[in-house]
């Protein structure tokens, strides 16, 4: 810690503290107080790699015995790493994947409904009735409060004001997240800069900030500021079931004008464009209050403008005219101000606890904005240490707003929406009512209504050695109209729950060089790896023979085909696609055009002892894909999904994990080798499906949009490496076997056997290169799925899958063999396909890049 | 409402430098990692992505990012 060196004081305590290298870093950290506290950094080292998985589900919601689609469900990973450039100057980034699917809420109707009730009807034990939607007929009384009716004998069952959610459910899709943050440190001052982008299918955003930090008053006063300005673009693909029923987007209907011109159509798809910008100030002060507490105090403002809509969310209309009591309703987009001023306070509190050496948080916060939404946020976190490296956290919060003052569930129009009127000297005509009769704005967006929320859990980390932290989580969370404070909230049927579970993996660079150096037994910096200049790509390559050292890393590889189209190495005419690539039954519609896929894993590699390493590797998934048309292929079939590709389609989520044992075999220095037995355990899913459209199911997503095998796979190698000098070389063979016939969606995939031949230099100390040749042979798909699939082409068919394939390997690879970084080692390999022999017919690869990183200790 | 809330703050801030500050070395207690103000940032990125896209009064904060929530 460099602070020391500049702090007279620091002298003394650094004597005081040199028994423990735990105090020394602690006092060491107590000196840079509270700059780094309030930047929330405390925790944290100055270089530091951790990784975040994370589920989020949703509770069912109350559609009042409709049928209930599987509600939304988001995997998220995140990986962050921040590093020391030079003393005065740090990097951080971020890179995050959301990855979700499922039913939400996309309108809100009455429950009752006179023709075509909400709710399913019984007639002779068999359940009847469509899932709520915004298009129905209701019957009102005087009062203009909605009637129930008796679906089967007609008869009014009185008043029945309960509203019900429409449903709209989302075919997987994803978002990508990176971002950077750079800090330039004085002694009393920081300065940092940052920015980064948010892509989605229909969302893109780009944000730079800027920030600072003042320490003052002997470090005890800290003052805070930061700015952000953000840029998105909105590019949503309306609904195609309810396209036709929202005005805005139903061609034959003249009600609204509203945002017609920023719909776009392509390709059949109604797509509605928008942009918004966002800017941010706040302004915070951390003070050292005592001993044991420390106050934070900040102010925020915030401005949108532009289109801030939710641009799936419709508002239901209900015209009900005043002669005949009979209500109409019809669906608009949802209209939200085009401007939106926030305000917010925020207390927090951090308290040591002395005789227990915990830490109470307390957090508050009031948001206030000129949409007319007041919200307080309490929170509370107590983090209790356990000893031993074990830390447990339980965690409280409440949360409750007002509604916005434009936020309805729906619509009343005391009006018909069209009716035959007499106009003297034109005679009997239709009048329709317009937009003349809506507000300015509104929303049926229950989340901009007044409603409470509940949530709590608990998180445990255990430390293993310094700065090598593993901790797991589980928060469940309720929303509730009834906890709105003072009363008031909306009414039970927008009432959700949901369950997030999370689990990470921090390494602390900083700490785990100094546990070594304190360990001073000269292992530390001197592990021996038999392969550590392999190539990138390669798996079970690398052994650990000193007994009790770990490694950690991470993997991330890229692939991407958009070739041609081949049949085993030649490339067929779309007709012969058309007749050939599908079935003697089916002929081909669609084919790929491009298809990417990526991957992220973690590896967890321990050595019992020095002919033994076991390892560990959870897998992060996911692909996306284009189609296109056949030319000569033939009409859409019945009942079937046809993609347009105006978007494409992606999945992604957990894959499979892998775990494995390595065996040394011989070792003589100069050479080594080492045997692998392993199993991939099916965490990935085989189940994903398109969403239904037009009252038809969408399917099963193609074989290779699954997240895993879904199998049970064996998976044997042999590695062989030597070196010497500055020059090493080896061989590989490994195999995946499935251990199962099929799995739950009725496949197994091809059995698998690749080898590799490489050759590598060091040409300097820290950075080697590495040639590969590599032979892969994969059989295609066995069985086929048991569940519906929309057969458009090859890539619906097990027999196109599979087939020889040749490549090339070109890596290099950069080892940190002293200094703070240590035992850090990064490699990267591009795999150019030099040939490819396919089972059937598949798209051309383009080729694929992995880049490791990994840290042994 | 407004004007009372910017008051409150000033004064607040006031108050805090008339604090008896507390020695570097005595402030063994508060570098504790559990003891910083956001002892879990990657956690709480995680809790802020997850309120923000069900709750009306995210924002409010320098930065950026955290997706359309469109769902």
């Amino acid at each position: 810690m460099a602070v020391i060196d500049r702090c007279e004081t620091g002298l003394c305590l650094r004597k005081a503290a040199s028994r423990s290298s735990g105090l020394q870093a602690l006092t060491a950290a107590a000196l840079a107080l509270p700059g780094m506290l309030s930047s929330g950094d405390a925790a944290a080292a100055d270089s530091e790699f951790a990784f975040q998985q994370s589920r989020y589900e949703e509770g069912k919601r109350n559609l009042f015995d409709a049928k209930v689609e599987n509600p939304i469900q988001v995997d998220s990973i995140h990986a962050s790493g921040k590093l020391s450039l030079t003393d005065r100057i740090k990097f951080a980034f971020n890179f995050l994947q959301d990855t979700w699917s499922g039913a939400t809420p996309m309108s809100t109707a009455p429950l009752a409904g006179a023709i075509r009730p909400n709710i399913p009807v019984e007639r002779e034990g068999v359940v009847s009735g469509a899932s709520p939607f915004f298009q129905r007929t209701i019957q009102f009384n005087e009062n203009f409060e909605p009637l129930a009716v008796d679906p089967v004998s007609r008869q009014t069952l009185g008043v029945d004001k309960r509203a019900v959610h429409v449903m709209s459910t989302a075919s997987p899709e994803t978002r990508n997240q990176g971002d950077f943050k750079l800090t330039y440190e004085w002694d009393e001052l920081a300065l940092d800069l940052g920015g980064g982008i948010s892509i989605e299918r229909d969302y893109e955003s780009r944000f730079v900030n800027f920030g600072g930090r003042w320490d003052f008053n002997q470090k005890s006063t800290t003052l805070n500021f930061g700015m952000s300005y953000t840029n998105s673009d909105t590019y949503a693909i309306i609904d195609h079931d309810a396209q036709v029923y929202i005005e805005n987007t139903n061609e034959g209907s003249q009600f609204t004008q509203a945002f017609r011109n920023q719909i776009k159509i392509e390709k059949g798809d109604y797509i509605l464009q928008g942009n918004r910008e966002d800017w941010g100030v706040n302004l915070g002060l951390t003070q050292i209050v005592g001993k044991s507490t420390v106050l934070d105090l900040s102010f925020g403002y915030a401005r949108g403008t532009g289109f801030m809509e939710n641009p799936y969310k419709v508002m239901t209309l209900v015209f009900v005219d005043p002669d005949t009591l009979e209500g109409e309703t019809r669906g608009v987009l949802e209209q939200r101000p085009d401007e939106r001023n926030q305000f917010s306070f925020g207390a927090r509190l951090a308290q040591y606890i002395e005789p227990l050496d915990a830490a109470w948080h307390f957090n508050y916060r009031f948001n206030h904005d000129d949409w007319g939404i007041d919200a307080h946020t309490f929170e509370s976190d107590w983090v209790q240490p356990l000893g031993s490296g074990w830390k447990v956290t339980p965690h409280v919060r409440y949360y409750s707003q007002s509604a916005a003052d434009f936020y309805s569930p729906y619509l009343l129009i005391k009006q018909a929406f069209s009716k035959a009127v007499f106009v003297p000297g034109v005679g009997i005509t239709r009048q329709s009512a317009d937009d003349s009769v809506l507000p300015a704005n509104f929303s049926s967006d229950h989340r901009l209504s007044g409603f409470g929320t509940l949530s709590g859990g608990v998180s445990i980390s255990k430390e293993f050695t310094k700065g090598f932290t593993l901790e797991a989580g589980f928060e469940y969370y309720t929303h509730e109209g009834r906890l709105k404070l003072g009363g008031g909230g909306e009414a039970g049927f927008a009432d959700f729950n949901y369950y997030v579970a999370n689990a990470a993996l921090k390494v602390d660079l900083d700490n785990l060089g100094r546990a070594l150096d304190f360990f001073g037994d000269g292992h530390g910096h001197h592990l021996h790896h038999h392969g550590a200049g392999n190539p990138a790509g390669l798996m079970f390559a690398h052994m650990m023979d000193e007994p009790g050292s770990f490694m950690v890393g991470y993997q991330f590889m890229y692939g991407r085909q958009s070739g041609d189209m081949l049949n085993g190495s030649s490339v067929p005419l779309d007709s012969t696609i058309v007749e050939n690539g599908c079935s003697t039954d089916i002929q081909c519609r669609f084919t790929p055009k491009f298809m990417n896929m990526k991957m992220h894993m973690l590896m967890f590699m321990y050595a019992p002892t020095d002919w033994l390493n076991l390892m560990v590797m959870p897998q992060f998934v996911d692909m996306d894909m284009n189609l296109r048309e056949l030319s000569g292929r033939p009409p859409p079939a019945q009942g079937v999904h046809e993609h347009t590709g105006v978007g494409g389609h992606e999945t992604g989520g957990v894959g499979d994990t892998s775990l494995s044992a390595l065996i040394k075999l011989y070792d003589s220095g100069m050479h080594h080798l080492h045997a692998g037995i392993g199993v991939t355990a099916p965490t990935g899913d085989v189940d994903l499906e398109f969403r239904r459209i037009v009252q038809e199911d969408g399917g099963l997503i193609h074989f290779m949009m699954q997240l895993g095998s879904g199998t049970w796979d064996f998976t044997p190698s042999l590695t062989y490496t030597g070196t010497l000098d500055r020059w090493s070389w080896g061989a590989q063979a490994s195999g995946v076997k499935r251990l199962q016939d099929k799995n739950e969606s009725g496949y197994a995939l091809g059995d698998l056997f690749q080898t590799s031949v490489w050759g590598g230099y060091n040409l300097t100390s820290w950075l080697s290169t590495t040639v590969r040749g590599i032979y892969t042979v994969q059989g295609s798909i066995r069985g086929d799925f048991n569940k519906f699939n929309g057969r458009g082409g090859p890539m619906d068919f097990p027999k196109n899958h599979g087939g020889r394939f040749w490549d090339l390997g070109l890596g290099v690879s950069a080892y940190v063999p002293s200094g703070d970084l240590a035992g850090n080692r990064l490699s990267f390999e591009w795999i150019q396909p030099l040939k490819d022999d396919v089972n059937g017919f598949q798209l051309e690869r383009d080729g694929a890049l992995s880049a490791s990183w990994s840290y042994a200790f | 409402m407004m004007n009372i809330k910017i008051l409150f703050f000033i004064n607040a801030l006031l108050l805090l430098q008339g604090c008896a500050p507390v020695a570097p070395w005595e402030r063994g207690n508060l570098a504790k990692p559990h003891m910083a103000l956001d002892h879990n940032p990657m956690r709480s990125a995680l809790r802020a992505h997850n309120y923000g896209s069900r709750e009306a009064a995210a924002g409010g904060e320098a930065g950026g990012g955290g997706g359309c929530g469109c769902y």
